[in-house]
């Protein structure tokens, strides 16, 4: 019995180890949701960490099946400080059971790393099939996206899609419009139409009592004699900015 | 029966009338014409004393009270009318009557503005101003009939002052910016208070309860550069009332439109701010006068589906006004159209602008 339980207490210490080894090695790809053998893990990381010894921005990576009792964005930027100390730099959730993004930005990296060059970085994601393809895709493009920023260009949404074109092979699909902005269009539309139309037959009433008498002002006689403008008080509403964006 | 007064021709007898294009008196009969100052009132014009018996029936007490009863010079036939009437028609003859005593003494207008328009002028109006319009049901336009059109001096009572005034407002102005972090908005407000005088001439007021008030404002202004002092020369041909509104309960009305046009115009001065709201106007009326004047104005009335609907036109400058009813189904169905049409619009300009 006790050789079971010191057997057991080896292999448990052992496990520990290794996990909290991966946690610290891997400080770029982070696998909660068990998706990448640790080979891939090790190349990907190893891929993040000459982006970073290059650019000196953090680009972190990580999978999970939900965010717990925090919201994604909080998860985000707990995530990336959790696994980086570099101010500079960005990290992407996937949250691979809700399929939706969450990202943080850090410092300096959102200037190359612009909103347009992460929505083609997850779009490189979700185009490949693996977890292993899709994590490189986006840190090949993240490397181009670095280098341009770098080189003095400013990454707009139209380099980016020409950069995500050259360097993936596809061209980017728009999105469209939502279908949920028709009956929105439609309503407003109605609204306008409503207030054109009622407009138009409200010219066929045309009794009513005058508003005033100017009409009958003695040409001239208007006299300002005194007047006064005087500060009563102020108010200053602060509203906060939107500083992180979620993605899909 | 009360005394009635007739503009007689000199030369055939017949009632002259006042005819607007020449702006004399002429004979409809033998077309002589007359200048209003040619036929002095009291001796051009025969006044008589009638003192007919009625052999039928008398008015009972009290079945009388708000009407007088006229007879015809002409012939001879009786004239009913209520006790504001001051020109009209014989119901018999045709003849145009002026009720003398209707504008005699303390209630003679001062001025009279005389009729430029004719009938022919108000019934092109009418055309016009129904053709016009959008949303007017079909069968209005071609079942309304013109029941009657008449011609109508419009006792006014004018007023004219020197209203000094005094207003509050309270105004704000709105500054923004942001930071890296924040947007703010800051919204000052201030008390502005403006005193001042503003000089008012010959401000309008209907002095008859027979006629609409809306209506009557209506068709303001009129230019009363182009009044005369009055003369019952022009009052033939046409309809007339004297007022049954006093100047005193006029007064309450012109004081309504005096304060707001010192509300408007002080407002006018109150610059530099994002938003002005009225708080107190306050005034004070001096120099105060008033004249009483008749107005021309024509008044058509129509019918359509049993319902009667009256327009007005300034017998001066033409103003036409009247309510014309809304076809309630076409105005639904335009304003589905158009906004199904705009919501398409915004819904492709969507796309487009999501596509480039």
């Amino acid at each position: 019995m006790k050789k079971l339980l010191s057997i057991a207490l080896v292999l448990f210490i052992c496990l520990s180890s290794i996990i909290s080894a991966s946690a610290f090695t891997y400080q770029h790809v982070i696998d909660y949701a068990d998706k990448l053998a640790s080979s891939e893990l090790e190349e990907l990381d190893a891929v993040a960490g000459n982006l970073e010894n290059t650019y000196g921005i953090a680009v972190l990576f990580c999978i999970t099946e939900g965010t717990g009792d925090v919201t994604a964005d909080e998860f985000a930027s707990g995530t990336y400080y959790e696994y980086t100390d570099n101010e500079n730099g960005l990290i992407i959730v996937h949250d691979d059971w809700n399929k939706t993004y969450s990202v943080f930005v850090s410092g300096s990296a959102g200037e190359a790393l612009t909103d347009a060059a992460v929505d083609s970085m997850t779009d490189a994601y979700d185009l490949n099939e693996s977890y292993y393809d899709g994590i490189y895709a986006c840190y090949e493009l993240a490397e181009e996206y670095l280098e341009n920023g770098y080189s003095g260009g400013y990454v707009d949404k139209t380099e980016t899609e020409t950069v995500f074109a050259e360097t993936t092979g596809e061209v980017k699909e728009k999105d469209g419009v939502a279908f949920f902005w028709l009956p929105v269009s439609l309503v407003i539309g109605l609204l306008v139409g409503f207030l054109i139309i009622n407009a138009i037959a409200s010219k066929n009433k045309s009794v009513r009592m005058q508003e005033n008498a100017t009409v009958y002002t003695r040409p001239g006689s208007m006299a300002i004699t005194g007047g006064a403008d005087n500060f009563l008080y102020k108010n200053l509403d602060r509203t906060e900015k939107p500083k992180q964006t979620q993605k899909k | 029966m009360s005394t009635i007064l007739e503009q007689k021709c000199p030369c055939c007898g017949g009632a002259v009338e006042f005819d607007v294009g020449v702006q004399r008196l002429k004979c409809p009969y033998c077309d002589t014409e007359f200048d209003i100052t040619a036929m002095p009132e009291d001796t051009a014009n025969q006044v008589e004393q009638v003192n007919w018996n009625s052999q039928g029936s008398q008015w009972g007490a009290g079945e009388t009270d708000g009407m007088n009863v006229y007879a015809c010079n002409s012939c001879g036939g009786e004239i009913v009318a209520d006790s504001t009437t001051g020109a009209t028609a014989c119901p018999y003859c045709g003849n145009q009557v002026v009720m003398k005593g209707q504008f005699s003494g303390a209630l003679k207008p001062d001025l009279v503005i005389p009729f430029k328009l004719d009938k022919k002028a108000a019934k092109e109006a009418l055309k016009k101003h129904i053709s016009t319009k959008k949303f007017v049901p079909k069968s209005f336009l071609s079942d309304n009939r013109l029941e009657e059109i008449k011609g109508v001096y419009v006792p006014h009572w004018l007023f004219t002052c020197d209203a000094v005034g005094n207003a509050n407002y309270k105004a704000k102005k709105v500054r923004k910016w942001s930071d890296e972090n924040y947007n703010y908005t800051e919204t000052s407000y201030f008390d502005v208070y403006r005193s001042g005088n503003i000089g008012f001439d010959n401000i309008p007021v209907d002095g008859s309860t027979k006629m609409p008030d809306d209506l009557m404002e209506s068709v303001e202004p009129f230019d009363l550069s182009q009044a005369v002092d009055f003369n019952t020369a022009y009052l033939a041909g046409y309809l007339a009332d004297k007022y049954d509104v006093t100047a005193e309960d006029s007064m309450p009305r012109a004081n309504e439109r005096i304060r707001q046009s010192i509300d408007d115009a002080f407002k006018e001065t109150v610059k530099g701010y994002d938003d002005v709201e009225s708080q107190s106007v306050s005034m004070n009326v001096a120099n105060g006068i008033y004249k009483y004047a008749l107005y021309p104005v024509w008044l058509l009335n129509t019918s359509w589906n049993g319902e009667k609907f009256t327009f007005a036109m300034n017998g001066q400058t033409g103003k036409f006004v009247g309510n014309i009813p809304t076809d309630k189904k076409a105005v639904t169905k335009a304003s589905l159209l158009l906004g199904a049409g705009i919501g398409a619009v915004i819904y492709g300009l969507m796309w487009l602008i999501e596509l480039l």
